[in-house]
């Protein structure tokens, strides 16, 4: 059963780059999400009741805004993959930096 | 205009019926998580969905023209098809590839027709593997490759589909937990509304990706149909009209949106809430582009219910309808055999007529009343934009199929 092996070792890459795009950008995400509730204050986090909500923190705006950004960078790899493979390149991630070269 | 131009004629109709029933068959993986937690009014989002597939499609440009070798022996292997089936003006290829389609259409309204989100790549290998075993015997399919790579009907089609909704699952539930992790106690309309636009952002490139992936196997597949007949003769390149015709069959069909498969993957699975959509869209994106990145092929719609189910597991105390899953999982197991029977029988019944026009006019007949047939019946119980969302019957009543239950 050698397509057994290959699949097999198919497989878990897939699983390692998936686990990293589709489960830590979205993390990200939300982190984001928490971090834009903290900078605004008031009624965005839960707190204990009859008490007004803490002041808005203008850092968790920012920090929010740089995780989507974050968030939106991969996405655009994602489209420059599949528009790249379409046209015969590919996306090399040899130098880390991620670059498109010729299939 | 000579027989042969008949039949080929017949072949590209039928080649774009197929596409067409792709794309209404595919919505659901993209968008029906979307519609389900109203992230997108019903019609916005296939609408969108339908505009990305035809893009994606554009963007295939990608030579797929060796779509079947995986699994049927009927092409070399520069993608010219096999001089044994060319010897008589190419009818013997196209009588293969018009049943190999008409299997996988047939199989593809039935399962919409309950309601089932069951392969539409499963449906056209089975049925291409069945009209080839028909007209060539069993060593006309390419069973389990050669040795040397991932390969034939068990590494391209099976293996895949067996680990591809695991890992999809993994991924969504690892996501959903660590979603509802990060987020507890911040107020729900800011995570609503937040992961909302994360929903769709996802939701987008999963239907850009189908569109690149699944469009490509028509284009493929009518190409060799021309070549066959001397049409064509670039095996480098695609005729564009080739192209445009099927990114707006797939595009028109996702469109019309298969209301029915949407209902189950959206309501019938999990009841879906924005992160949980999120996390599952992000899931199957991911998983479709590092599979295709890394030459593992895969359908996309067990990579949609995998991921579904997966958000399901991931949110604490969320309820998971394992039945509907069942239901979905023999309908995967029996997509391709079944593909396969109604392509062999097709042929069959196309060389029993002489192998030429006549039999070509006669399982294309055959084909419209099976589809007029379905359509009719689908019409009892319509599920369209409107109750697409309704609360889900958990216990259907035994004649109707859950997909279909009001």
């Amino acid at each position: 059963m050698h397509n057994l092996g290959f699949a097999l070792e198919g497989a878990w890459k897939v699983l390692a780059a998936s686990l990293i795009l589709g489960a830590g950008l979205p993390a990200l995400f939300a982190l984001g999400i928490r971090s834009l509730a903290w900078g605004a204050g008031g009624d965005a986090e839960v707190h204990e009741t009859g008490v007004t909500g803490p002041r808005p923190r203008p850092i968790g705006n920012v920090v929010g805004w740089i995780l989507f950004a974050v968030v939106v960078l991969g996405v655009l790899l994602g489209i420059t993959f599949i528009v790249a493979s379409g046209f015969g390149k590919a996306l090399s991630f040899e130098h880390i930096f991620p670059t498109i070269v010729d299939k | 205009m000579t027989e042969t131009t008949v039949i080929l004629a017949l072949v590209v109709v039928t080649a774009l019926g197929f596409d067409f029933t792709n794309g209404f068959h595919d919505t659901a993986n993209a968008m029906a998580t979307s519609i389900a937690t109203g992230a997108l009014r019903p019609k916005v989002a296939v609408a969108l969905s339908g505009i990305l597939n035809l893009i994606g499609a554009f963007l295939s440009v990608e030579v797929a023209l060796t779509v079947s070798n995986a699994v049927v022996r009927i092409q070399n292997s520069d993608g010219t098809p096999k001089d044994s089936l060319t010897s008589d003006g190419g009818t013997a290829l196209l009588l293969i590839v018009l049943a190999g389609l008409v299997g996988g259409i047939v199989w593809n309204l039935l399962t919409w027709l309950l309601g089932l989100p069951s392969s539409s790549s499963h449906a056209l290998f089975g049925g291409l593997i069945g009209a080839t075993i028909a007209g060539l015997g069993w060593a006309g399919v390419n069973w389990n490759g050669d040795g040397s790579k991932l390969d034939g009907v068990i590494g391209k089609v099976i293996l895949p589909a067996l680990m591809s909704p695991v890992i999809a699952g993994v991924v969504a539930a690892v996501g959903t937990w660590v979603i509802y992790k990060v987020t507890i106690g911040v107020a729900q309309r800011f995570t609503d509304n937040g992961f909302r636009w994360g929903q769709i952002g996802s939701a987008s490139l999963v239907s850009l990706a189908h569109g690149t992936n699944d469009a490509q196997k028509t284009m493929g597949v009518i190409t060799l149909a021309l070549i066959a007949t001397g049409d064509w003769t670039d095996t480098k390149n695609i005729p564009f009209w080739v192209k445009a015709a099927c990114a707006l069959a797939i595009a028109l069909g996702t469109y019309l949106g298969g209301w029915r498969i949407i209902r189950t993957l959206g309501k019938g699975l999990v009841e879906i809430a924005p992160p949980q959509g999120m996390a599952a869209e992000s899931a199957s994106a991911a998983v479709i582009l590092a599979s295709s990145h890394l030459g593992f092929a895969l359908s996309t719609t067990h990579v949609a219910t995998g991921s579904i189910l997966g958000s399901g597991v991931g949110k604490p105390g969320a309820q998971v309808r394992w039945r509907v899953a069942g239901r979905m999982v023999a309908a995967w197991l029996i997509t391709l055999p079944s593909a396969a029977v109604v392509g062999a029988i097709m042929w069959y019944i196309g060389n029993l007529l002489g192998g030429g026009l006549a039999g070509a006019v006669v399982v294309f007949v055959l084909l419209l009343a099976a589809a007029g047939y379905m359509y009719w019946h689908s019409r009892k119980t319509p599920v369209d934009h409107n109750n697409v969302n309704d609360e889900w019957d958990e216990q259907p009543s035994p004649r109707v199929p859950a997909g279909t239950a009001s």
